[in-house]
């Protein structure tokens, strides 16, 4: 066997034709028709008096010579009939025979061409007789109520019958990788409990052969293994279903660096799969006798079958702890109209819906995270990179920084995460995020520490080494996302979306009723306003008229009509501009470009003639075309100047500026003036309709001017603003769209 | 038959009086004949087409019973005979839009009905002096 195996290729090392066998046996193998010995160990030469490579080609009744049976009426060639015929080795095995006055177990088992006989002693480190035992340890093993305390109680139950010095409960991870699951041991030993080991530490081969042969016994990983030889070079002696296979010298290295002298594993199997290992550690070397070991199988496969039944029980129980987070979040969204509050803020969080470790929920222009995520910076960096990267309303990746390189900076938060969209044009989601394996899991082998070297300078072979390899491969990856996480979320965001629908729904017809009921109240105060204007005018008509034609009124009579006309006069005003506002709601505008140095400067004609404020500076600057309803531009800046007038016509001089700039593709024009000012306490209310200023009093007004004016200035999609000291003046901004 | 001078459509009785007062304060001699619904308003003047009489001004209020000022002075314009009759329209809305559409069917002026009757009187006064004195070659 050429072979060579190392650490690079142990995944390969063909451990099935070893060409060796373990030291505390002999074997020896006939040809299954002639019954010719074609394979013997040569450690038969330390149990009998035979020459080995003399054995070989002979007949077994030779051989049968020098083992002086004691039982005369035993003989090899019935037992190997008998195994010829048995289906599986295991009705027929051990036999109990005697071999030159000491007691062996003979271990009958098939291999292609040849029936193998395995010479083991019965002298065993273990007096108890085992089997007794069994039927107590059993339904103490399964009276654990959860998985945990059943394997706990298994490993101990274990450690009772055999009595190594450690007994773990080992279990595979669907990647492969191992993990301490319970654990019984002398109290001077250090736990193992907890610690995981990278799969390469068993390799793939191994673990076919643990399916096979359910209990394995490294008996000393001391002794020598003995060579097998054979007249039939170039066909090794496949030892598959060998008890005394000797074991892969990496894995005596592997034993041998852990402190450990012997061991003795139990194969765990669930659903057709190896799903762990009853791994057994004595620090001293131990043998255990088939029986015992046999013994141990059957606490193995009851152990198994429980396992099968308990791990789909544990597994549902996950599933349904998950789907009741997602009823319990569903309900919160149903009663909660504040969406994000209900999906974090409660004692069941979104977070809940998965297992993992932290989650940012991206809502409403906001982003919330529970539990351990990247800083929101880089959060936002995720954010942007799935919304154009998601293809569908869910993503999800174990080794998200293999995926998107910048998260290689915090692969402790974020090596696996799981996105479910909300809105692709808001950029609204939730992510869920979980860390990096080799920072979530206790490794046996610290993989900080360099590596060692031994006495004779070669580098020590240790779990440590193969932790490497292992770090490589789970470099960048969390824990996998599991199906029943999966479906959490797409059941889970499938009531987010409703909700949010819903809501949106409610907004848009609630947003509807408002602007029904806002055109109601135009048309109303239009049809209101209108119909007041013809008796009021009949009012001021018939008083004048009056006033004109009746020469015997008095000089009383005749003032009492006047305040009558003047009160008309100041009622159809207010009529008159309450129907301007209303109609700036009611029109469609068509936005023209308009000649604003001619607007003006008609403005500043048609106000300066109307009010006649002596000593009026009035400044027009720049004049920038505004792009608007030329009839409602007019009424804004009417307005607006006709009040800086008006305010400021006290003051000596009254100044008044008006001047547009362009800036940011807005037209923004100011109109100033030094007049009375706005108290800080109005500001809120200068655009209300029917505010006026304790201060404004003194001057003519209605209060619906500005209220028109900010009406327009809002149709067009601009803005309007003022800055204002009581006493010294005020600037109002419009700022029109370019 | 004759026909008035001032031919006005008004349903506000009101101002209809106002109007007859503000006519007389402006010339005395002045005719108004006030009707208070379109369809009527039409009628008449198809009785003062056949006896081949037409009024000097025709007053149209905007809103009116029977049929609107709007389709009034539409009507108006189809008789051959009056087609070249001044219509002014008198309305209490100072809506442009009202304005533009009365030119657009035919009306010579849009007038927004002046606040008072001190103004009313200015208004009728000025109309007497564009359409009676100074435009006596339309008649």
């Amino acid at each position: 066997m050429d072979f060579k195996v190392d650490l690079t290729n142990c995944d390969r090392e063909p451990i099935h034709i070893p060409g060796k066998i373990q030291s505390h046996g002999f074997l020896v193998a006939v040809n299954s028709k002639t019954y010719v010995i074609s394979y013997i160990s040569k450690n038969i030469e330390q149990y009998v008096d035979v020459i080995a490579q003399d054995m070989l080609g002979k007949p077994i009744t030779e051989l049968e010579r020098y083992l002086e049976l004691a039982d005369d009426s035993t003989h090899l060639t019935q037992l190997l009939n008998l195994a010829k015929a048995s289906k599986t080795d295991d009705v027929i095995n051990p036999l109990a025979i005697n071999v030159k006055g000491a007691g062996y177990n003979l271990i009958l088992s098939k291999s292609n061409d040849e029936l193998i006989m395995e010479f083991e002693t019965t002298d065993s480190d273990l007096d108890l007789d085992v089997q007794k035992s069994i039927g107590r340890s059993v339904a103490e093993i399964l009276s654990g109520k959860t998985l945990g305390i059943l394997l706990q109680n298994a490993a101990a139950e274990v450690k009772k019958i055999i009595n190594y010095d450690r007994v773990m409960i080992y279990k595979f991870n669907e990647d492969g990788h191992g993990e301490v699951v319970a654990e019984v041991k002398n109290d001077d030993l250090e736990p193992f409990f907890g610690l995981h080991y990278p799969a390469s530490d068993i390799p793939k081969q191994a673990r076919e052969l643990y399916k096979i042969n359910l209990t394995r016994i490294i008996a000393d990983v001391d002794s020598e293994s003995s060579p097998i030889i054979t007249y039939q070079e170039g066909t090794p002696l496949d030892l598959t279903h060998s008890a005394l296979r000797a074991v892969s010298p990496i894995h005596i290295q592997y034993l041998k660096n852990m402190g450990v002298g012997s061991s003795f594993s139990i194969s765990l199997i669930a659903h057709g799969e190896l799903w762990g290992l009853v791994a057994c550690h004595n620090y001293s070397p131990r043998f255990i006798d088939y029986k015992a070991r046999d013994a141990s199988k059957l606490i193995g496969q009851i152990l198994s079958s429980a396992l099968e039944y308990r791990q789909d029980e544990e597994d549902s129980e996950k599933t349904t702890a998950l789907n009741e987070a997602v009823n319990t979040i569903a309900d919160y969204i149903k009663k909660d109209t504040d969406i994000a509050f209900a999906l974090i803020k409660n004692k069941v969080t979104i977070q809940d819906v998965t297992t993992a470790d932290g989650v940012a929920l991206i809502f409403d222009d906001e982003i919330n995270t529970l539990g351990n995520t990247p800083d929101i910076d880089q959060i936002k960096h995720i954010v942007e990179w799935l919304k154009v990267n998601m293809i569908d309303g869910i993503y999800y990746t174990y080794r998200f920084p293999e995926i998107f390189p910048a998260a290689k900076e915090y692969t402790d938060v974020a090596s696996g995460i799981m996105a479910c969209m909300l809105s692709k044009e808001l950029g609204e989601m939730v992510i869920w995020f979980k860390p990096e394996q080799i920072k979530s899991i206790t490794w046996a082998g610290n993989p900080e520490k360099p590596v060692e070297e031994d006495a004779n300078g070669l580098m020590q072979l240790s779990p440590r080494k193969s932790f490497d390899s292992w770090n490589q491969i789970v470099k960048n990856t969390s824990e996998k996302w599991k199906n029943d996480e999966l479906a959490a979320v797409v059941k889970i965001r499938e009531d987010i979306i409703y909700a949010i629908n819903r809501k949106a729904n409610e907004i848009r017809l609630l947003n509807e009723r408002l602007q029904v009921a806002y055109e109601e109240l135009d048309t109303f105060s239009y049809t209101i306003s209108h119909d007041l204007r013809t008796p009021l005018s009949s009012i001021k008509n018939y008083s004048e008229l009056l006033l004109s034609t009746n020469k015997s009124l008095d000089d009383s009579a005749k003032k009492m009509i006047e305040r009558i006309i003047k009160g008309t006069d100041k009622m159809s005003m207010l009529i008159k501009e309450i129907l301007h506002y209303s109609r700036v709601g009611r029109t469609d505008i068509e936005l023209v470009p308009i000649n604003m140095t001619a607007l003006v400067t008609e403005i500043k004609r048609e106000v300066t003639a109307a009010l006649n404020v002596p000593n009026l500076e009035f400044t027009i600057g720049d004049t920038p075309v505004i792009n608007g309803d030329a009839v409602m531009i007019t009424q804004v800046f009417t307005n607006l100047l006709n009040n800086a007038v008006k305010y400021s016509s006290k003051s000596q001089p009254a100044r008044v500026k008006i001047e547009g700039k362009i800036s940011n593709g807005e037209v923004v024009y100011s109109v100033s003036d030094n007049g009375v000012g706005i108290d800080v306490n109005y500001y809120n209310r200068v655009f209300e309709l029917f505010k006026r200023m304790d201060n404004a009093m003194d001057y003519e007004g209605t209060g619906v001017g500005l209220a028109i004016v900010k009406r327009i200035v809002e149709r067009h999609k601009g803005r309007i603003w003022f800055e204002s000291k009581l006493g010294v003046g005020t600037i109002f901004y419009v700022s029109f769209k370019n | 038959m004759s026909s008035p001078d001032i031919f006005y459509v008004e349903d506000d009785e009101d101002f209809a009086f106002i109007m007859e007062h503000a006519v007389k304060e402006v010339k005395d001699d002045l005719s108004v004949k006030i009707i208070d619904n379109g369809k009527d308003a039409l009628e008449l003047l198809r009785l003062l087409t056949e006896a081949k009489v037409k009024p000097k001004l025709i007053l149209l209020d905007l809103n009116l019973p029977g049929l609107s000022g709007l389709d009034l002075v539409k009507r108006i314009r189809e008789i051959a005979f009056l087609k070249y009759v001044p219509v002014v329209f008198f309305s209490t809305s100072d809506n442009p839009k009202d304005a533009k559409a009365s030119l657009e069917f035919g009306a010579n002026a849009y007038l927004t009905k002046p606040s008072g009757y001190l103004n009313l009187v200015s208004c009728v006064q000025s109309l007497y002096n564009f359409w009676f004195t100074q435009n006596l070659s339309i008649n």
